[in-house]
């Protein structure tokens, strides 16, 4: 079936996309994704109880929890919000298509594009409100945490006899560690991860032939994604270290076609208590809207005269 | 259009866009590095150690939680005493997060101070490699926290763990020279109150071992003046002990008795203070002028001779053979 280009189309682009990606949206929600948040919820509580005994002084009393709790809260939202990208993205077409959805929409004078977009709109505000609401829990356990650390370490030092200035500067450090802007640069890094993610399980899905397939596939563009920064690095310096022809060509291929999601591991060093630049934090917002236009186009371009 | 057109025009605009990106992304990655947004790639011995799966994991953007997961599996070596693989954990924690402090310090603390103590009273091994391994693991402690300073040469508290474990008369004897030891000690501390963070008593503590080097005993006084005249809150009874000896290195014709007897307040508190500082003997702090200032205070306050602190027996120096030949 090809789409009906003679009718005229009503309505503009974006309200078509939109009501698709509510469509989506609902979709996914009703396939209950958001119990999930309940594991969320276990894991975000439970990393409060990771608090070994300290040798530090007694100023660092508690600190550590602070950084437990954001780790492990960061990492679940890392593989949460990346298998939800690839797994909903991969499950929308072949579930049109299964439930004949697909050629309801595309008789009528909707451009496949705007289908496109919007399913991609859909799955990433899935991933967003997930991010959201678990980014929402995991501050305030760590709002919750932080001022029981404050408040431990500030008797600790008025008993120590410490210096109101003193006091104050290990009041900033403690506040550095808990929840602040660059944590939610950090979150921010995880959606635009898990965006790219889902434009990229979305090309996969316009030319694979099951959900499995697209599945598999984009994990595995995932996991080798994170060593296109090593190949870039090899066919930088290969001359200087003396790689052959054929590694060059190679590491070259490697870093032109994959997309480098090293950068996106600023994550670990927010948890480190590293502060993300606005600067830095918007370079990969450009990065991660250049993959996901493109990824986009690409998933038009080859469904643009699919049949089905 | 055929599906072969198609792939074809597909991956001539995946290698040209790639070629305008490559340069911007290699650009990126220099620039998160420089602010410390980014870690050195997770070097192959890393990846060996951590297994295949939490490779995957680390590579996935998760070596905070790799880490996390392996300090736990730390301290159940810890818990076991199993400090060979305990050393081995913490030298992969670090490599997945080496700007958190914690494992730096922690790791640091297990080896210099658990499993040295450990080795201390290990009671299966003969005393001359229970000392080795003592000696060896408070070395191993020491250059775990300067491998954690060169990666994080802005973090005061590093450096004032490493002046900390320098500093600590139990550990002395495992240390080849004492004077580099107490210069590396004042060193440490120094670096720690230059980065403007450190707590106040970081420059106390890099006072006191300063005041332990010889030939720098004059520098050492300066430091004492300044710290003295900034506030109470540094006139410590250490701080006013070491300034009345630094100064009667640098006048030893001054009446050191009035001197102690004005920095204290009382003669009985003088020597009171006079007489700890004497039997101090573990610590190698210098005690110039001290035997002829606690003499006067002795006639000045009548002390019968049977009273006297020269009649008190010292404590010996802290010698790791007494506790290895036991």
């Amino acid at each position: 079936m090809s789409t009906a280009t003679s009718k005229p189309i009503k309505g503009s682009h974006w309200s078509r996309i939109l009501t698709i990606a509510t469509h989506a949206f609902t979709q996914l929600v009703r396939m209950k994704v958001f119990y999930f948040l309940a594991i969320f919820a276990v894991i975000a509580i439970a990393s409060n109880f990771f608090d070994l005994p300290q040798h530090e002084g007694p100023e660092a009393v508690g600190a550590n929890v602070l950084r437990s709790i954001k780790s492990w809260s960061l990492g679940a939202m890392t593989l949460f919000s990346v298998v939800l990208a690839i797994v909903a993205t991969a499950l929308l077409l072949p579930k049109d298509v299964e439930d004949r959805t697909l050629y309801t929409i595309l008789a009528k004078p909707v451009p496949r594009f705007d289908y496109l977009a919007g399913k991609l709109l859909g799955v990433l505000l899935l991933i967003f409100v997930s991010l959201a609401l678990m980014d929402i829990l995991m501050v305030g356990v760590l709002q919750i945490r932080t001022s029981m650390v404050i408040e431990q370490q500030q008797a600790m030092a008025k008993g120590m006899g410490w210096t109101q200035e003193a006091i104050n500067s290990l009041r900033v450090e403690t506040e550095a560690n808990g929840a602040n802007a660059s944590l939610q640069g950090a979150v921010l890094a995880v959606f635009l991860r898990a965006s790219i993610m889902a434009s990229l399980a979305l090309l996969i899905s316009t030319f694979s032939t099951s959900t499995l397939f697209t599945t598999i596939v984009s994990f595995l563009i995932y996991f080798i994604g994170h060593f296109q920064a090593d190949a870039r690095e090899v066919y930088l310096h290969s001359e200087q270290a003396g790689e052959g022809v054929f590694a060059r060509i190679g590491a070259l291929l490697f870093s032109l076609v994959l997309p480098d999601f090293q950068l996106f591991n600023v994550i670990d060093a927010v948890i480190e208590g590293q502060v993300m630049p606005l600067m830095e934090l918007g370079k990969l917002v450009v990065v991660a809207g250049y993959y996901a236009v493109f990824f986009t186009v690409a998933s038009w371009f080859i469904f643009s005269d699919k049949e089905f | 259009m055929n599906i072969w057109w198609k792939s074809a025009i597909l991956a001539g605009a995946l290698l040209a866009l790639g070629g305008a990106r490559l340069p911007f992304e290699a650009g990126l990655t220099r620039e998160l590095q420089d602010v410390g947004l980014m870690s050195p790639a997770m070097g192959i011995s890393t990846r060996d150690r951590i297994g295949q799966t939490s490779s995957v994991v680390a590579l996935g953007g998760l070596r905070t939680l790799v880490a996390t997961f392996l300090n736990l599996r730390a301290f159940t070596f810890f818990t076991e005493q199993r400090w060979s693989d305990l050393a081995d954990t913490f030298d992969t924690i670090v490599d997945l997060a080496p700007r958190t402090r914690y494992y730096w310090e922690t790791g640091s603390w297990h080896l210099a101070y658990n499993a040295a103590s450990y080795y201390q009273q290990d009671s299966k091994l003969p005393p001359l490699r229970r000392r080795e391994a003592w000696r060896s693991s408070i070395l191993q402690g020491r250059a775990f926290l300067e491998r954690g300073i060169r990666n994080n040469p802005n973090d005061w508290r590093l450096h004032a763990a490493l002046g900390y474990l320098l500093s600590d008369p139990n550990k002395f004897p495992a240390f080849r020279s004492l004077p580099e030891t107490f210069a590396a000690a004042a060193e440490a501390y120094q670096k720690s109150s230059a980065t403007g963070e450190a707590l106040p008593y970081v420059r106390r503590a890099g006072f006191y071992s300063l005041a332990r080097v010889e030939n720098r005993e004059a520098e050492a006084l300066a430091m004492a003046r300044t710290l003295y005249a900034e506030g109470v809150e540094n006139r410590t009874p250490t701080l006013l002990m070491l300034l009345l000896v630094l100064e009667a290195h640098e006048n030893p014709s001054m009446d050191v008795a009035s001197r102690a007897i004005e920095l204290f307040g009382t003669s009985e508190k003088a020597y009171a203070a006079l007489s700890g500082h004497w039997q101090r003997t573990r610590e190698r702090f210098p005690v110039f002028g001290v035997a002829t200032a606690l003499e006067s205070l002795e006639t000045i306050l009548s002390i019968p001779k049977e009273k006297s602190i020269y009649n008190r027996p010292l404590p010996p120096p802290f010698d790791p053979n007494d506790l290895f030949e036991k």
